[in-house]
C-alpha cells in the first residue's frame, strides 16, 4: 500500500469503478461486466504500468480529482503519457472529446475490494466499485500496489468512424429474408446513428421509421441467453445493442452480434453518432 | 445428434437445447470444458462463451449429446422459504385464478419447484411449473420499482426478486429471512435446486 487517495472534487456525470469484468458467473445472472471500452482502459492502465484490467475510473462527463499522502501519484486518462499529481494538487479530466467515455488509471490500480471475481461496479446489485456505486463528491480512492511494469504510452486509436463488423443470427428464423442485408446497407435510407440514451446496460441504434429488420411474429417467446454485442430487435424494430452490464437473459430476438474486439468501437460514441454495420470474416 | 453450434458473435456458441438433458448436467459439463468461460442454460437454449482468441480447441457438441437421456439429476440442494403473503395482486390474481386468497396461497406453497433458469437479474431464478391454476400474464405495465424479496407470479414461474428492480411479475408475498443474491456468494438459487415455499 501506498497510503495515495484520490479525493474526487466534483464530478459531472457517471463516473464508476470498473475493471475487467465478472467472467464466470453468467450462471448466477450477473453479467459479464468490464469497461464500456476495455481497450481505453487498457490503454490507460499500461501508460502508468499496470496490468491493463486492473480497477480504474470510467467517467462519462468530467472529474476533478485532488491527490493525497506522501508522494506523488501517477495517472493516465485513457493511455497519454503518465503525469504525476502532487499531494494537494488538483486535476481536471474529461472523456472524450471524440469518445463518450474516458479512463483515468492510477499507478498501483484503484484499491477497492475484490466481489465476487471483479473489482467493477455493478450497479443494478449495488456491488462492487466504491460501495456499490456511483462516484460523488468527497469519495476517496486509495491507490494499490499492483503492477510495476515500465509503462507504456501506447494510445488506442478507436477508429470511431470505421465499420462495425456483425455476425449475423442466431435468430434469423424471426426475420425477413432481407432484413440482414438491409441492416449493412450503406444506402442513406437505411442510415443508423447511436440513440440518445444509452448506459452500460445497452445502447440504441435509431435508424429509419419502419424498418426491414421488424421481426415476423412469433406464437411464443421464451427468454434465451444473451452476450455483450448482442443486437436484439424490439416489436417495433428498435435496435438495442447490448453493453456489458447486460442482462444475462432476454426476450426480444438477436439478428445480430458485433464481434468481440468492435464492441467498445461502437458503445464508445457518442449520441447522434453514425453506425455503418459490415459483415465480418470469421475463420470457418 | 445434436446439431452444431450456431455462432453468436465471435465468442459464443449457440445451441437449441435438447428437451431430454438435465439442465444442471448440462451447466456443469460445459462449465468444465477447456476454455469455456461463461455457460447459460435457459428453457431453450444453451450459451458457452469463450475469448475469440484463445477458443476452446474442441467443439463440445459431443458432450451435449451425453446430457441427452440422462435422468434428472437429483437435487443439489434444497431450499425452504418462508412467504408472508401480503402482495398487492393477490386479490386481484385470485379473481383471474377464480380462487380465493386463501386457495391461491396454498396452492402456491403446495408444490415442490426446481429452478428452471437463473436470469433477467443477478440471482433471479425462475421456479417452476407452478400449478396451473396460477398460471398469469405478466402485468400489462410493469412497475418501477419492485422490492428485494418480493414473491411473484408469471407464466409457468414463481420466483423472488433478488434486488429492488423494475419488474411486471404478480406480486402475491414477500419472502421472510430469505435473500436470493448476496454480493459475498452471489445467487443463492442455483440450476436445478428445490425449491419449497412455507407460510411465515
Amino acid at each position: 500500500m501506498s497510503g495515495a487517495t484520490l479525493e474526487i472534487v466534483a464530478c459531472a456525470g457517471l463516473a464508476t469503478v470498473q475493471d475487467a469484468g465478472r467472467p464466470g458467473r453468467m450462471h448466477e445472472g450477473i453479467p459479464p461486466g468490464g469497461a464500456l471500452v476495455p481497450e481505453l482502459l487498457a490503454a490507460a492502465n499500461l501508460a502508468v504500468g499496470n496490468p491493463p484490467g486492473a480497477a480504474a475510473v470510467e467517467l462519462f462527463g468530467k472529474l476533478r480529482v485532488r491527490a493525497h499522502g506522501a508522494h506523488a501519484m501517477t495517472l493516465s486518462l485513457d493511455g497519454a503519457p503518465a503525469r504525476p499529481l502532487a499531494p494537494g494538487e488538483v486535476l481536471d479530466v474529461a472523456s472524450g472529446p471524440a469518445a463518450r467515455v474516458g479512463y483515468l488509471a492510477v499507478g498501483g490500480g484503484i484499491d477497492v475490494p475484490l466481489v465476487l471475481g471483479g473489482r467493477g461496479t455493478l450497479l443494478v446489485a449495488g456491488l462492487g466499485g466504491h460501495q456499490g456505486r456511483a462516484l460523488r463528491r468527497g469519495d476517496r480512492l486509495a491507490a494499490g500496489a499492483i503492477g510495476s511494469a515500465a509503462a507504456s504510452a501506447a494510445r488506442f486509436d478507436l477508429r470511431l468512424d470505421d465499420p462495425i463488423r456483425i455476425v449475423p443470427g442466431p435468430d434469423l428464423e424471426r426475420f425477413a429474408r432481407d432484413a440482414v442485408a438491409a441492416l449493412v446497407s450503406p444506402s442513406p435510407a437505411a442510415r443508423l446513428a447511436i440513440g440518445p440514451l444509452g448506459d452500460r446496460v445497452g445502447v440504441r441504434l435509431v435508424g429509419p421509421g419502419d424498418p426491414p429488420w421488424r421481426p415476423l411474429a412469433a406464437a411464443v417467446t421464451i427468454s434465451a441467453p444473451m452476450t455483450r454485442g448482442s443486437i436484439q430487435v424490439t416489436p417495433s424494430g428498435e435496435l438495442l445493442v447490448l453493453g456489458p452490464d447486460h442482462p444475462t437473459t432476454g426476450g426480444y430476438p438477436v439478428i445480430a452480434v458485433i464481434v468481440s474486439a468492435d464492441v467498445g468501437r461502437l458503445l464508445a460514441r457518442r449520441p447522434g453518432a453514425p453506425v455503418q454495420l459490415g459483415y465480418a470474416s470469421l475463420p470457418a | 445428434m445434436s446439431a452444431p453450434p450456431v455462432r453468436m458473435g465471435d465468442a459464443a456458441w449457440r445451441w437449441p437445447r435438447p428437451a431430454d438433458a438435465d439442465a444442471a448436467t448440462l451447466l456443469a459439463t460445459l462449465r468444465a470444458w477447456p476454455r469455456v468461460v461463461d455457460v447459460v442454460v435457459s428453457e431453450g437454449h444453451v450459451l458457452v462463451t469463450f475469448d475469440p482468441g484463445r477458443p476452446p480447441p474442441d467443439d463440445p457438441t459431443p458432450v451435449i449429446d451425453a446430457c441427452r437421456a440422462a435422468a434428472q439429476a437429483p437435487a443439489a440442494r434444497t431450499h425452504v422459504i418462508r412467504v408472508r403473503y401480503d402482495g398487492p395482486d393477490l386479490g386481484e390474481d385470485a379473481a383471474s385464478a377464480r380462487l380465493s386468497v386463501d386457495e391461491l396461497c396454498a396452492r402456491h406453497r403446495a408444490r415442490v419447484y426446481r429452478v428452471r433458469v437463473v436470469g433477467f437479474l443477478p440471482g433471479f431464478a425462475y421456479l417452476g411449473e407452478v400449478d396451473e391454476r396460477l398460471v398469469l400474464p405478466r402485468r400489462a405495465s410493469p412497475r418501477a420499482r419492485v422490492p428485494a424479496g418480493a414473491v411473484g407470479l408469471a407464466g409457468p414461474y414463481t420466483g423472488v426478486y433478488p434486488l429492488s428492480s423494475s419488474g411486471g411479475w404478480n406480486l402475491i408475498g414477500s419472502a421472510v429471512d430469505f435473500a436470493a443474491f448476496s454480493p459475498v456468494t452471489g445467487a443463492t438459487l442455483r440450476l436445478g435446486d428445490e425449491v419449497r415455499f412455507e407460510a411465515a
